[in-house]
């Protein structure tokens, strides 16, 4: 499955913003929908395990290529640091080679405010969030979404993909030669 | 606490249960005592923090400290004591999940030995009970699990 945008974006207003609410396990989490490209089924991933020395690229786990280009795919129950789940969808991000695999997708919505995190607060979740927001007498958590991913950690596990693929690429071009002689 | 400590000057706190034990916080941080609210929670990784509650406009995290003042057993906690703590440039609200009625105390702060922990700002001497006051700050700041 795929939904994919097909209709320019509105012009908003600066007060109102259009979100897309999804979730992981229990937790109903908002997303700008400026920063979602495609949501997807969980077709055609790849599995991967990072073995770089970045301990933040563990939670990459997938990879899948769309358009010729390849994607990585945060598991986002490693991100929050929350017990496994069932996931079934993908958030592809705009403007960067980064997926996050959620639960399920609940539904789009406006917001008018977004709060800050309470002072309070003092750990990763001052970089994985935006903020609070309330929908329906609920305080949603609003994802930063250059937070699943930095540019560096993208384009460090990237180019272990690639060495990788070279890698696969060589030993079946050596073992054909083998074959051939 | 440094007003409140000047010798023989008699300053308000407020007494909460936690378990079979009481605590004590400055009146002046205190704003109101709280029945159960919704806790809206989501992923972090601050220590003991709970959540949050929505009251009148506003979010205000929990901050359940039972678990650093009396262990892991502490009994349920039934309401909320709303205290106003540092954060921020006007100060920031915080619950903190008690388990019983609270009651108000006029005593003088009585400066701390050495054996007792580093949240411990002072103690009270009631008629049947010395209590530890409670800096919320230091308490937030000790280690522990999200």
């Amino acid at each position: 499955m795929r939904l994919t945008r097909t209709e320019p974006r509105r012009s908003i207003s600066k007060r109102v913003e259009p979100v897309i609410l999804f979730a992981i396990g229990k937790t109903t989490f908002a997303i700008a929908a400026s920063a979602v490209d495609e949501i997807r089924s969980l077709d055609g991933l790849a599995s991967c395990s990072m073995s770089s020395a970045y301990r933040s690229l563990r939670k990459v786990k997938f990879t899948f290529e769309r358009s010729k280009k390849n994607y990585l795919v945060v598991d986002a129950n490693l991100h929050f640091h929350t017990p496994p789940t069932q996931a079934t969808r993908i958030l592809v991000l705009r403007n960067s080679s980064v997926a996050v695999l959620v639960d399920s997708i609940d539904r789009m919505c406006e917001l008018t405010a977004v709060r800050k995190l309470p002072q309070a607060f003092t750990g990763e979740e001052r970089q994985w969030y935006r903020g609070l927001t309330v929908v329906e007498d609920k305080l949603v958590p609003v994802v930063n979404p250059q937070a699943f991913l930095s540019k560096a950690e993208s384009a460090v596990a990237l180019t272990e993909i690639a060495a990788r693929v070279a890698e696969e690429a060589k030993k079946v071009l050596t073992a054909k030669g083998a074959v051939s002689a | 606490v440094n007003e409140a400590s000047q010798a023989g000057q008699k300053t308000n706190f407020v007494l909460f249960p936690l378990g079979k034990r009481r605590f004590a916080l400055l009146a002046d941080a205190v704003t109101e005592l709280a029945r159960p609210d919704r806790l809206h929670t989501f992923p972090h990784t601050t220590p003991w923090l709970s959540g949050v509650l929505w009251r009148r406009g506003e979010i205000v995290p929990v901050c359940d400290i039972a678990p650093v003042l009396i262990g892991p057993d502490a009994p349920e906690r039934k309401f909320y004591l709303i205290t106003r703590r540092k954060g921020g440039s006007s100060g920031e609200w915080t619950a903190v999940p008690v388990t019983g009625e609270c009651e108000l105390a006029t005593s003088e702060l009585l400066p701390v030995t050495s054996t007792l922990p580093a949240y411990v700002c002072g103690v009270i001497s009631l008629e049947t009970e010395i209590v530890e006051v409670v800096d919320l700050e230091r308490v937030m700041a000790t280690e522990g699990n999200a």
